[in-house]
């Protein structure tokens, strides 16, 4: 397996490329335009791999995605949860909980980790040239190194009728707890962000890597005994909104275009 | 470039470097391109060691992106790219141009059947030595453009690297000169995970069933 984290310092955003060494075909996590969809292809190539399709977690609220741009550029599936389909309003390729989708030898099965928002997804990575157990999970922006995603950011998702920021907490606890909790404890842990990130709370670490069994005792924000408390923490230790948000989260969502944000933002 | 401008700068003797992985150019490519895969950290290099300087070029990479960083690696290294092809193989065939394939060999079906072609090794000449299937020739990836007239074409031949880059860049210089070539899938990687047997005894040349 074939496996890179690019990190965008100025929001501490991490995508991931992974790929086949045998079957020379990687796929592309969350990336981000601020880096520019080019700078996936150019790397995929370094690699001599070619791009067979682009994932998202969710629909982000901090940066501007470039998943549309670099799949329409390879002319690749871009995949979302299919929940999304009620929230945005471009083509995506919807995939469903527990999907399987074969990378050459690697592996990636869809866990459904809705909370941060509905349509949130993390990606279990399963190298089965080494093994048939997960080696590693993205975790979006569920689950962080030492914090979770914040519950907060609500824009947009109204279609989808969920949600109001405790009821989101509570859901994304579950997620946690019920779902990447349950993984083999030596599964590595990938955030979509780390320390410096607005989509969490106070106590992210500024390591983009963890462990599930790391987490798992040491995870501020999971170590809290019952939904309730963890709402109630997670609020707490929030940081302000991401900047641009509103805006940013229109655009991911199909409402504006690129050259409005630009527009906007000078 | 469009696909109408490189079909006329070909014509005029222009090379196509098709930038893409082995595989994909295996499968189609433009008639008469060489295989050179992308990479930024040694394009630059591995075009000086093997890339002759006195050709014209052309760019095929997918997508675009990729072509116009492949023509300022190039053009800095003193090679003459004139352009890339534009909207790459989907284009070219909306323009009913035509294509061509690499002939692919995995290597169990080399394995099967050895007596028939000549292997060509395209690896250097420690990683040859170091072992290599029994009777193959060492023709260094470096060196195509001028020892492949020496090459013996009494049988097919079936070029072999350490998985298939190499390899490749080397069959599709000798498939533009006419030549019969086949690329071995996998190479010497999957060869000896396989079990196949390697000779470490240094081979200049062919020496069929001794």
């Amino acid at each position: 397996m074939i496996m890179k984290q690019f990190r965008f310092e100025p929001l501490a955003q991490a995508s991931y490329l992974i790929g086949c060494p045998r079957a020379k075909e990687a796929v592309i996590f969350d990336p981000i335009d601020d880096m520019g969809a080019e700078s996936y292809v150019l790397e995929a190539a370094d690699l001599g791999l070619t791009i067979i399709g682009v994932f998202e977690t969710h629909i982000h609220a901090d940066y501007i995605s470039c998943a549309r741009a670099l799949a329409e550029m390879n002319d690749v599936p871009h995949y979302l949860h299919e929940s999304a389909t009620e929230l945005v309003k471009y083509a995506f390729t919807p995939f469903a909980e527990g999907q399987v989708f074969d990378v050459g030898g690697v592996r990636i099965t869809t866990i459904h980790t809705p909370g941060h928002t509905p349509e949130h997804t993390s990606f279990l990575v399963t190298d089965t040239a080494r093994s048939n157990e997960p080696w590693c999970v993205l975790t979006g922006d569920a689950l962080f190194v030492g914090d979770v995603g914040r519950p907060d950011l609500l824009l947009g998702d109204q279609a989808l009728d969920v949600m109001d920021e405790t009821t989101r907490a509570e859901t994304l606890y579950r997620s946690v707890k019920d779902r990447l909790f349950a993984l083999p404890e030596h599964v590595e842990v990938y955030p979509c962000h780390y320390g410096g990130s607005t989509c969490g709370g106070v106590n992210m670490s500024g390591k983009a890597a963890s462990t599930i069994a790391f987490e798992k005792r040491f995870n501020l924000a999971m170590r809290k005994e019952t939904p309730t408390e963890f709402a109630a923490f997670v609020k707490e230790t929030a940081k302000p909104f991401p900047a641009d948000y509103e805006r940013i989260k229109s655009h991911n969502l199909g409402l504006t275009s690129r050259d409005e944000i630009t527009r906007a933002a000078v | 470039m469009t696909p109408a401008e490189v079909r006329d700068a070909v014509v005029t003797g222009a090379v196509v470097l098709d930038m893409r992985p082995p595989k994909p150019f295996a499968l189609e490519h433009l008639p008469g391109a060489v295989n050179f895969q992308f990479n930024r950290a040694d394009l630059a290099e591995r075009a000086e060691m093997s890339l002759p300087h006195d050709l014209t070029y052309l760019i095929h990479a997918e997508p675009d992106p990729i072509a116009t960083v492949a023509i300022g690696i190039l053009s800095k290294a003193g090679f003459h790219v004139e352009g890339y092809l534009e909207g790459g193989l989907k284009q070219w065939k909306a323009e009913g141009l035509p294509t061509e394939a690499l002939p692919l060999l995995t290597v169990d079906e080399l394995n099967d059947k050895l007596d028939r072609y000549h292997v060509v090794d395209t690896r250097e000449g420690f990683e040859f030595r170091f072992g290599h299937i029994p009777g193959a020739t060492c023709l260094e990836w470096t060196e195509p453009w001028e020892t492949m007239e020496h090459l013996g074409i009494d049988k097919p031949l079936a070029l072999v690297c350490g998985d298939q880059v190499r390899s490749a860049y080397v069959a599709s210089v000798l498939q533009r000169a006419k030549k019969d070539a086949s690329l071995v899938f996998g190479g010497m990687v999957d060869w000896l995970e396989r079990g196949y047997p390697v000779e470490k005894s240094p081979k200049k040349t062919k020496a069929p069933n001794s």
